[in-house]
């Protein structure tokens, strides 16, 4: 009974050394009261070392769980990542509405240019609706090239462009084999999966594909754990892990990387047959493209050639037209929200800069007293300058405006 | 020569342990009681004597929450979260910038571009009889 009783003790007090020992391995909470929630967060216990997202977002206005969910109050890191949205993504298109949305945010009203979510969500970058009508037009399963179905099923129901909905592509109702293999090799490029295990394509999936651009160095090992930053500033090399990485063949479904990966981008980095001019191997792309062509224009589109509308003439003009043009004059134009956020331009009040024909500001590119204009690269900075087209020597047909006939005098020799 | 028999050491011992762990409860009680929480931010500011600011004067007060600004009519304070999303402004001469999202406010808190809509909160502060300044939080 008596060494019943001291065993019983020795027991007692392991266990108590064993919790006091547990407990004093916590680390000590550090807790960050967020203005926006007002509700306290302890996950910068461990994360502190994250570099801020963007300036948009500081950390003691948002926090960490207001877009990434989570325990916020865990110190046990399962317990504490075991309801965060989207893993370490929160912008998954699966998510992005819980994470990213908000009258405030990235859902509000298209009025306000605030409607990004629902934009992406039927652009043609999250349908991939023109694939798959095409593969399915070519493998006899529709009459047609019209867009019946896209990655998820979207509605529209202020269609502008004629498809109010898409119904959601579901490989295993094809009867053609080869529209199974499409749907298993060749559906890694658009928003909602995870592109092929390769480290040219590595990206995120949903708004961090682009907006969170992976350095090459960074994509040597994969995604690496310290990513954490949102931004506009998007480089050419991020819109290529899914555009310009190689062909499909249709032969093998099946799709075929290019061997000549990169060391220079005019000699070697785009398809070696196609015609390029100086600022196409220049820019980068979102130089040029708008947010409407990348992001989607809230409307469902049936291929990318129906998004995708700037040309040379929108920056260049014509030999009868100078290119659009808009003096701001409302210190509310979206062409200084867009410019605040990535600050390469000095944009003020008075003055002028292009306009697509669609009316969206080309808020990098300004005119200059002397009638020739300044782009500032979005991704590098740099400062460009260019003249337009009229009053050149050009001898284009002023109804000959795709790129094509530009190339034929000023595509650069490869 | 004393031997404590088995029995005596199993005694002291098994007291002994049960002392130990008696005591090793006690501080983890006296932890869990002692649990300091997140500290709330105080709901009244001492701003000193009113005579501290000059009329005229803009002043940051209370960790730069608040803009104080004393007029001829008397001292206001100015809430400087961004109306938007509640960032912290930048005061400037003209008045007062948003680092997130841009918006721009005047001296007095007014829009004068968005996104945010709303004019910065403000609120009067009285000096008590004795020339302090109390400022309650808003």
């Amino acid at each position: 009974m008596r060494l019943s009783l001291f065993l019983a003790a020795v027991l007692l007090v392991i266990a108590l050394l064993m919790a006091a020992w547990v407990e004093n391995r916590r680390p000590q909470a550090l807790a960050v009261t967020p203005s926006l929630t007002g509700e306290t967060e302890f996950c910068i216990t461990c994360h502190a070392d994250l570099n801020e997202i963007s300036p948009s977002h500081p950390v003691e206005t948002f926090g960490c769980v207001i877009c990434h969910g989570g325990e916020r109050l865990a110190l046990d890191a399962d317990l504490a990542h075991s309801s965060m949205r989207g893993g370490a993504n929160p912008s998954d298109l699966s998510v992005v509405s819980e994470s990213c949305g908000g009258e405030q945010c990235h859902s509000g009203s298209p009025a306000e240019a605030r409607d990004h979510i629902q934009r992406v969500q039927t652009s043609i970058q999250a349908t991939y609706a023109g694939a798959i009508a095409n593969m399915r037009y070519t493998y006899g399963a529709q009459p047609d090239l019209n867009a019946i179905f896209g990655i998820q099923a979207v509605q529209d129901s202020e269609t502008a462009t004629g498809i109010p909905a898409l119904a959601a592509f579901d490989p295993t109702q094809e009867n053609n084999p080869s529209l199974q293999t499409f749907a298993e090799n060749c559906l890694y490029c658009h928003l909602y999966v995870e592109p092929l295990d390769r480290q040219e394509y590595t990206r995120f999936t949903g708004c961090a594909a682009c907006h969170t651009p992976l350095t090459d160095h960074a994509k040597q090992d994969g995604i690496p754990d310290d990513v954490h930053t949102l931004t506009t500033a998007i480089p050419y090399t991020q819109c290529n892990t899914c555009h310009n990485r190689g062909n499909y063949d249709l032969r093998s479904m099946t799709f075929t990387e290019r061997a000549d990966h990169p060391t220079s981008r005019l000699e070697d980095y785009y398809q070696p047959i196609a015609q390029f001019t100086q600022c196409e191997y220049t820019l980068d792309c979102v130089d040029c493209h708008t947010r409407q062509e990348a992001m989607g224009d809230g409307d469902i589109h049936a291929n990318q050639k129906d998004i995708e509308y700037v040309q040379c003439q929108t920056c260049h003009g014509t030999l009868e037209a100078l290119p659009a043009m808009q003096t701001l004059t409302d210190p509310n134009d979206l062409a200084f929200r867009l410019a605040f956020l990535n600050p390469v331009i000095n944009l003020a009040l008075g003055d002028t800069i292009i306009v697509t024909p669609k009316g969206e500001p080309l808020w990098n590119i300004r005119l200059l007293p002397d009638g020739s204009y300044e782009q500032f690269g979005k991704a590098t900075g740099h400062r460009f300058t260019f003249r337009s087209v009229m009053g050149s020597n050009c001898q284009q047909n002023v109804d000959e405006q795709e790129s094509h006939y530009c190339h034929e005098c000023h595509a650069v020799e490869r | 020569m004393n031997f404590v028999s088995r029995r005596d050491f199993l005694k002291i011992m098994t007291e002994a342990l049960l002392a130990l762990s008696g005591l090793l409860g006690l501080g983890g009680l006296l932890r869990f009681l002692g649990y300091a929480g997140e500290s709330k931010p105080p709901q009244v500011y001492d701003l000193g004597l009113a005579e501290s600011y000059p009329p005229g004067s803009r002043t940051l007060v209370a960790n730069g929450q608040y803009m104080l600004v004393h007029k001829q009519a008397g001292f206001t304070a100015i809430n400087t979260s961004c109306t938007h999303l509640g960032c912290r402004l930048t005061p400037g001469p003209d008045g007062f910038s948003c680092p997130c999202h841009g918006s721009h406010f005047d001296l007095n808190g007014t829009v004068l571009s968005g996104p945010a809509v709303k004019v910065l909160n403000s609120q009067t502060v009285e000096p008590d009889r004795d020339g302090h300044l109390f400022l309650q939080a808003f």
